[in-house]
């Protein structure tokens, strides 16, 4: 295969996603512009310019209508994908680390950094008639985090719950109505979580952690159901839509890549079956650790953003779905 | 109406932007050419083209009215169609499927093929010598035996055979210099029946177990005594072995001196008398 090469970043990617029916793909970085490319041809169609620091975290809605985007310069935002304008920008006290809509899009969480003074906080706002008066809105709910700071989201099934993961190694369901914890997973993970992804309906999730594993939960019960070993800070996971098969992109720490060599430092994106936990198959591409990983909706191609500020877009090969796992 | 006919090669060059011919798109079919001309790092004209095919997808109706959105940003000024400075096609790369075999090679770490390993002078396996696994063990000792015995076997000969090899002052047929110092046995060379050698030069980690380790391959011995400091109880530097045979304590000496043990080269040498 001949992936794409997305370089429309200055800095290193830390989040990528694509829309529901796959033809978009939204990146962000550690510079000031969240980008839109779409993903069949790699074409840019846009940047979104307004954030004054590292973005943090980005999500469409459903309809890919409205973007949301969490930065270092104490803002969420509210952006309108087709034209590239801000609808609403919303001030916060710290960071924003993590911001999701929910699956209807009426709804949409985002989680600050426990920073300056300031505790971790998850807050859920309205955004069905979203305009600039959004920012002087109080939010629907606010929950203070008391322990570990939230360092990745999901929304649970029917829109009723938020599944948190914590820089703890925690994960624990929130309800959305009542504001309480529902659930909380313990110590499965030994360090931060840096992401979790749902399978595509929703009823388990792979987690990626810096305690170099990728665990799979249910996403009710919060029970631990298989576990994929690597030897180094896993980044991000994500689980394919048509296969059983989940990838999981990381790398050493950030601040050790300069001393490595990109054969030593395990770039590349590894593939494990998600019912054996074995690893399957391996793709260099990055110099980089990789950040962020996103399965295509159609499963035929995954995104992977590094810490090199490259976004690649592979194509499987013909090869990948005809390997029988052994 | 024209004043003056110019050559054709100035009309040419006149269109040129910079020097450089213009830019051309030509469509042939589902292939869509693309042909550029700019100057590279080194200053020299390079022709660019590039080839697109048109292929037709049925999509949903959303995704092809997303298609026609127009861009915005910093992309304001793209032309349709992928641009050169964002979007590359980067080089061709394979999945690597393992088996688990090959999983267990993958997560070795990698040698460089060009560079050799080194190798052990004691095990002559792939490391360093000071990496051995066996480094002080009796294998040790074992492969220097084996590389010395011929070695060995002439010293102890050449007790009475005289070849141009050096032989110890001590092993001299007929008496030695420091027979003649001492004066110690009027003539017969006071060491004749000894066989006590002196290892120095080891290190202050080193026990008796270390010695006995080192010196039983070599020969039977009757005692052993490792030098140690009274305070500490550390070794200070040297022991003295009593070989029951004399040729034993010629093998040791020629065995053991100038092998390295622990992170030193050992000294061994005959135990001279106390004045």
């Amino acid at each position: 295969m001949r992936p794409l090469m997305l370089q429309g970043h200055e800095r290193s990617i830390t989040q990528i996603k694509y829309n529901r029916e796959g033809d978009l793909l939204f990146s962000c970085s550690k510079d000031q512009k969240p980008n839109v490319w779409y993903s069949l041809n790699g074409e840019r169609l846009g940047t979104y310019d307004g954030h004054q620091g590292a973005v943090w975290c980005l999500d469409v809605d459903w309809e890919s209508r409205k973007l949301i985007t969490g930065a270092g310069d104490m803002t969420t935002k509210l952006w309108d994908v087709e034209y590239g304008t801000i609808i609403a920008s919303i001030p916060t006290k710290s960071s924003v680390r993590t911001s999701n809509f929910s699956f209807s899009g009426n709804q949409a969480a985002y989680s600050t950094d426990k920073a300056m003074g300031q505790n971790c906080e998850l807050f859920i706002i309205d955004v069905r008639n979203a305009d600039s008066s959004l920012a002087d809105q109080t939010p629907t709910l606010r929950i203070p985090m008391t322990e570990s700071k939230i360092t990745s989201m999901q929304w649970g099934p029917l829109d009723e719950t938020i599944i948190t993961g914590h820089d703890n190694g925690n994960i624990a369901i929130w309800d959305v109505r009542k504001g309480q914890k529902v659930v909380d997973s313990g110590s499965d993970h030994a360090a931060g979580i840096n992401d979790m992804q749902l399978s595509k309906d929703g009823t388990m999730f792979v987690t990626a952690s810096r305690d170099t594993t990728a665990k799979l939960f249910d996403s009710e019960s919060l029970m631990c159901l298989k576990t994929y070993k690597t030897e180094r800070p896993v980044n991000s996971a994500a689980i394919s839509p048509i296969l059983d098969h989940v990838v999981l992109g990381g790398g050493q720490d950030a601040m050790e890549v300069t001393t490595t060599s990109t054969k030593a430092g395990k770039f590349d994106s590894r593939f494990f079956h998600l019912i054996y936990e074995e690893e399957f198959a391996r793709l260099k591409g990055h110099f980089g650790p990789i950040n962020s990983l996103a399965f295509h909706p159609d499963g035929k191609s995954y995104a992977s953003g590094g810490e090199d500020g490259f976004v690649r877009v592979q194509t499987f090969d013909s090869t990948y779905f005809e390997n029988i796992f052994e | 109406m024209k004043a003056m006919k110019t050559s054709w090669a100035d009309e040419v060059d006149a269109d040129y932007v910079d020097g450089l011919p213009p830019d051309k798109v030509h469509t042939d079919g589902n292939f869509k050419y693309v042909t550029e001309y700019k100057f590279n790092e080194e200053g020299k004209k390079v022709k660019v083209v590039r080839t697109y095919e048109y292929k037709k997808q049925t999509v949903p109706k959303v995704v092809a009215r997303r298609r026609n959105w127009l861009k915005f940003g910093d992309s304001i000024d793209d032309k349709p169609g992928p641009c050169a400075q964002t979007t590359m096609v980067s080089e061709e790369v394979h999945m690597v499927f393992l088996s688990s075999k090959e999983l267990e090679q993958a997560n070795e770490p990698q040698m460089e093929p060009g560079k050799k390993m080194a190798k052990c002078r004691i095990c002559n396996g792939e490391h360093w010598s000071v990496n051995c696994p066996y480094k002080g063990t009796s294998m040790d000792s074992k492969t220097l035996m084996e590389s010395k015995a011929t070695a060995a076997a002439a010293a102890a000969v050449s007790d009475t055979s005289k070849t141009g090899k050096y032989v110890s002052p001590f092993l001299k047929e007929g008496g030695c210099a420091i027979n003649g110092i001492n004066g110690s046995t009027g003539g017969k060379p006071w060491d004749r029946e000894r066989s006590t050698v002196r290892i120095s030069n080891l290190s202050e980690s080193m026990t008796e177990a270390d010695l006995e380790e080192l010196v039983k391959s070599i020969g039977p011995y009757s005692k052993l005594y490792l030098a140690r400091e009274k305070s500490t109880g550390l070794c200070k530097g040297f022991a003295y072995v009593h070989f029951k045979f004399r040729q034993d304590a010629a093998a040791a000496i020629e065995i053991l001196n100038g092998h390295g043990y622990d992170h030193l080269i050992l000294s061994v040498e005959w135990s001279k008398p106390q004045p």
